[in-house]
């Protein structure tokens, strides 16, 4: 009788552990068939056909539209979402498909290249190291467009910007949470003294604006103007507007407009278009010059 | 002050003179130097709104410079060549056409003189737009090269005796890597004289993008076979012709509508 309901007891177990490791089994069937979809050249494909149009659709909804999205670069993503993008929805949807998009452009690169070189390595010995190089240039320009997207989303999550900061000369400024100190010390302003364009006679074409910068530690001064921001202690100060615009003016006030940032994407994102160029450029060289070498 | 717009509809009466004598077969010799004459036009105009708005980039230039430089590479590049085949003779009919075609938005547009802005002072954006022009260039040649080889598929030509689609690749990837590094150059001013990763006041941002990807796309259809050539060789086609219409459309100026 015992012996009987033990034989049973195996047969239910024997049972239950073939039932889990079928479960398993698909788990990991699928798993794979997962992975394989993520990382699938024709998800690829879709996916990039899909940005295009999107971004077509964007342009037209951006077009003549822009003070929407300006204001991203100052306020953040999470907040511009929550204010600007849910309130014109209809000009800025194109935004959010986006943002999924490039999601999902990440993942597929990731996958697809990570399998790609795994199997590149293994196989390095069998190719000449020109084709290896070739092979893998495209790779890294792969994960060097990751490595901006990362930088791009933090840059927009994550910089503490303050923005609108009005400065006339003598004044100062304390860049909030810090002890930093920044004061409008000078202002040299280049002319425009050629005759091609008239308009722009004795126009400022460059506004020369001179700041004392300083902390607890150190003190120094720096020439601002447009395209030639300041960097300190990790802030970016970027001149935004400047008066007067002109020599001899109606009016002798001046002022500048600063934009000051800490922005952690930037060291990301300028990483990834280097690491991208040094893959171009690779890929581009062994490119012409196997195909120079075949030719012989 | 000599107006370069006048120079420019010389070059564009020309480049349509080229194309006559090219259509109505008067010889090669005649459609180049048609050509020639519109660049040398082409030429003087692009350098005077150049030198009108040196040390800032001229405004809506665009539109202006690509023929020239679609002109310049095509005489430098395949149609030097003095081998008369059935390859060149098309590529010879069809390019006073695209020159014309890529020069009509100039015609028209933008409709008035625009100032240039004291932020385009810097090295960064006369390479942003210098290489989105060779860019641009490279993909036209790039379709130009599809449009013969369907061309030559049609009249029953063997793949052995053509070249395939390697000559549209080989400008696509030198438009690619144009295009690649003048997004660069813009994101790095972008950077210098705004702070932030994107400029979102020119909507021509998510267009620069929109023709990367496409192209992207393009590459990887390609480089993994993922379809037939001549599939691939339509894309180009079609892509290429819709992408870079709509990159024209920024570039036509504040002045466009109704468009």
């Amino acid at each position: 009788m015992s012996s009987g309901h033990g034989t049973a007891k195996a047969a239910v177990l024997i049972n239950a552990y073939t039932w889990i490791f079928d479960i398993r089994m698909m788990l990991q069937a699928l798993t794979k068939k997962i992975w394989q979809w993520l990382g699938s050249i024709k998800l690829t494909i879709v996916i990039l056909l899909l940005l295009v149009v999107d971004m077509v659709i964007g342009y037209w909804c951006l077009d003549r539209r822009t003070t929407i999205f300006q204001p991203l670069g100052d306020v953040g993503l999470f907040q511009w979402t929550s204010t600007y993008g849910l309130h014109n929805l209809l000009f800025t949807a194109w935004f959010f498909v986006l943002l999924g998009l490039l999601a999902m452009l990440t993942i597929n690169t990731f996958i697809c290249t990570t399998e790609k070189v795994i199997t590149l390595l293994s196989r390095k010995r069998s190719f000449h190291l020109g084709r290896f190089w070739l092979r893998l240039a495209p790779h890294i320009m792969h994960y060097a467009i990751i490595v901006v997207l990362a930088g791009y989303l933090s840059s927009y999550m994550l910089a503490d910007v303050h923005p609108g900061q009005t400065l006339v000369p003598g004044a100062s400024l304390t860049i909030p949470n810090t002890n930093i100190h920044i004061k409008f010390s000078s202002y040299e302003p280049h002319y425009y003294q050629g005759k091609r364009l008239d308009f722009f006679h004795d126009w400022v074409i460059d506004p020369g604006a001179g700041l004392t910068i300083s902390s607890s530690t150190v003190q120094r001064t720096a020439i601002l103007s447009y395209n030639k921001p300041v960097r300190y202690q990790g802030y970016t100060i970027i001149l935004k507007n400047f008066y007067p615009k002109k020599k001899g003016g109606m009016s002798p006030r001046v002022y500048i407009n600063l934009s000051i940032r800490k922005d952690p994407g930037v060291v990301f994102y300028f990483s990834g278009m280097l690491l991208f160029a040094a893959g171009l450029l690779i890929y581009v060289f062994l490119w012409v010059y196997l195909k120079t070498e075949g030719r012989r | 002050m000599i107006n370069p717009q006048q120079f420019f509809f010389i070059a564009a009466t020309a480049y349509a003179a080229s194309g006559a004598a090219a259509v109505t077969r008067r010889g090669r010799t005649v459609t180049i130097l048609f050509l020639l004459i519109g660049m040398a036009f082409n030429s003087i105009a692009v350098g005077l709104r150049y030198w009108h708005a040196w040390p800032m980039m001229p405004m809506h230039l665009g539109p202006l410079a690509l023929p020239l430089c679609l002109g310049i590479f095509s005489l430098t590049g395949g149609l030097r060549s003095k081998e008369k085949n059935n390859r060149t003779g098309l590529e010879l009919r069809l390019l006073p056409a695209l020159l014309l075609l890529s020069a009509l938005p100039a015609v028209f547009f933008p409709k008035d003189y625009y100032l240039p802005f004291l932020k385009s002072n810097t090295i960064f954006s006369h390479i942003f737009f210098l290489f989105s022009v060779l860019g641009k260039t490279c993909f036209l040649i790039g379709a130009l090269k599809a449009v013969v080889y369907l061309h030559s598929r049609k009249n029953g030509r063997a793949a052995d005796q053509e070249p395939g689609l390697d000559k549209t690749m080989h400008w696509v990837i030198w438009g690619f890597a144009f295009w690649t590094l003048s997004m660069f150059s813009g994101g790095i001013w972008s950077y210098l004289g705004w702070g932030t990763p994107v400029v979102w006041e020119d909507a021509a941002i998510t267009i620069t993008m929109a023709t990367w990807f496409y192209y992207i796309c393009l590459l990887h259809l390609h480089l993994t076979g993922t379809w037939n050539m001549r599939k691939r060789a339509l894309f180009t086609i079609i892509g290429t012709f819709a992408i870079l219409g709509l990159n024209c459309h920024p570039d036509m100026g504040p002045l466009r509508l109704p468009f």
